[in-house]
């Protein structure tokens, strides 16, 4: 890897990590002039570009984020009120809030079992409630954990097939999905099967299908099942861009890197010992 | 919408296609009936290969219908409405089937030229307006494709071997292609016409009727949530 391709990789993984341009530009300037004036390759006096951006971001730490400026938050998205549900006798929620306004990410989190897709599914409305209400203000879109797709389509036939159910004009539908792709780092117009997709790929699919015509509320269940570390930060910073336009965001998570970023965390592990 | 209903039977059209193997059956499991009973009666024969058209087009419908079982409560939240999804699915159905039933319609027409060919043509549309509403209904009642299946193959072979004066046999979709097959073979009277009329349309709008319920049930909105 030559010295320009190597800045250049730095440069997008910095991006891609969220780090403002006023931290990230001084860092590619300090290392181009240590190239220059060392005349060491560039993998041998930093190493591969992911690993310097990732340890510049963690030597930034938070900071790195401090001089976001974001638009306050706007009217109430998705409200959810005493939400109760059990399967047999198994009781999953029980009495679970949580109100979400646009240009908010509200995680949930919690332990395996404990009903973070359920709670999703009900407010998708997939999922029928045993107690409490759900208040959604616009439309939704839903990335489910797995499936959600069909395996004898390519992704462009499915930009189709949601845009139309968004009254999206084919055209723009596909262009639309080939747009969202590329801010995943994907090409979309690819005429593979979905059936013939990685996993971390199928999930890409999922994701642009659930933010395809911009719908106002996005429910995620843990969108980012197969995802390399790259395509990982791509998509937090689709929900940034997300949030940035006013969406409201809810993301089930078991990842606790990331929710120091976010406005609200539901945690739904039960409050008794007693593990479900 | 007329265009979410046209785009859901043309994506149903493209899945069915790619799955060129599945086809393949589907194009020679009539064949095989109507070769099994070509040294019998005619009458068979024709009713033969009928049934195996209805028995090809439901299962079809019945795979069409558990793989979209996790895509349609999605599509119904990007703005899809339930008839919209099964119209759609039941219109890319019936033209696969009425593609599949023209060659069998040509085979009789060079294979036994004596036949009644309007009634064999009239019994192979019913068959394809029954078989696509059987399938989905059955997909729509069995979430697995193996238990679907076995039910059509239960149904199929009873009303194969069932006697067909027998009452109970009227009670399966199907029936209605053996009064048509007798009246195109046999010099019968306008009465197996007019029952096996009666019968075939009325199955097809029976199933259509349960297809669109199971349907509204599966993919209701869930009365917790509203939109304000």
């Amino acid at each position: 890897m030559n010295q320009d391709r190597w800045l250049a990789v730095l440069a997008g993984e910095l991006d891609r990590r969220g780090i403002a341009a006023e931290h990230a530009a001084p860092v590619v300037a300090e290392a181009a002039t240590h190239l220059r004036e060392s005349g060491e390759a560039p993998l041998r006096a930093f190493g591969p570009p992911e690993e310097y951006a990732a340890a510049v971001a963690e030597g930034l730490g938070p900071a790195r984020w401090a001089e976001e400026t974001r638009a306050p938050a706007g009217g109430i998205r998705l409200d959810a009120r005493g939400i109760g549900k059990g399967y047999g006798r198994r009781r999953v929620l029980h009495n679970v809030d949580l109100t979400v306004r646009a240009g908010q990410v509200a995680a949930v989190v919690g332990a395996n079992g404990c009903g973070k897709s359920t709670f999703l599914g009900i407010c998708a409305g997939l999922v029928g409630a045993d107690h409490g209400r759900v208040r959604v203000r616009g439309t939704i879109g839903y990335c489910p954990q797995y499936h959600g797709t069909v395996d004898f389509l390519r992704p462009d036939e499915h930009f189709v097939l949601v845009g139309a159910g968004r009254g999206l004009p084919r055209d723009r539908a596909r262009a639309a999905g080939l747009a969202a792709a590329a801010e995943l780092d994907w090409d979309g117009a690819t005429r593979t099967q979905a059936r013939h997709l990685s996993g971390g790929t199928r999930q890409k699919l999922n994701l642009v299908m659930a933010g395809l015509g911009e719908p106002d509320v996005l429910l995620l269940d843990e969108p980012y099942q197969g995802f390399d570390r790259g395509s990982y930060l791509d998509f937090w910073q689709q929900v940034w861009r997300w949030r940035d336009a006013g969406r409201a965001i809810v993301i089930v998570t078991h990842l606790l890197n990331q929710l120091d970023r976010v406005d609200t965390v539901l945690d739904l592990t039960p409050k008794e010992a007693v593990p479900c | 919408m007329l265009t979410r209903t046209r785009t859901v039977a043309e994506m149903t059209l493209r899945e069915i296609t790619r799955r060129r193997g599945v086809l393949l059956i589907l194009l020679l499991m009539p064949l095989a009936f109507y070769l099994t009973r070509r040294g019998d009666h005619l009458g068979q024969s024709v009713r033969f290969v009928c049934l195996g058209l209805g028995w090809a087009l439901s299962t079809a419908a019945l795979f069409t219908g558990t793989a979209s079982r996790a895509l349609e409560p999605r599509l119904r939240l990007t703005g899809y409405a339930t008839h919209q999804l099964l119209l759609g699915r039941l219109a890319a159905l019936w033209l696969l089937g009425l593609v599949l039933s023209a060659p069998y319609l040509l085979l009789i027409r060079l294979d036994q030229p004596d036949v009644g060919h309007g009634a064999v043509a009239l019994s192979m549309a019913l068959m394809v307006a029954v078989a696509a509403p059987f399938g989905l209904a059955v997909a729509a009642l069995l979430p697995r494709d193996m238990e679907g299946t076995l039910v059509l193959l239960t149904v199929v072979g009873t009303q194969m071997t069932l006697d067909p004066s027998d009452p109970v046999a009227r009670l399966l979709p199907f029936w209605f292609s053996r009064e048509l097959s007798t009246y195109a073979v046999d010099d019968v009277s306008v009465d197996h016409l007019s029952r096996g009329l009666a019968h075939g349309l009325g199955s097809a709008l029976l199933l259509l009727a349960v297809a669109a319920a199971l349907a509204a049930a599966r993919l209701r909105r869930r009365p917790h949530l509203r939109f304000v």
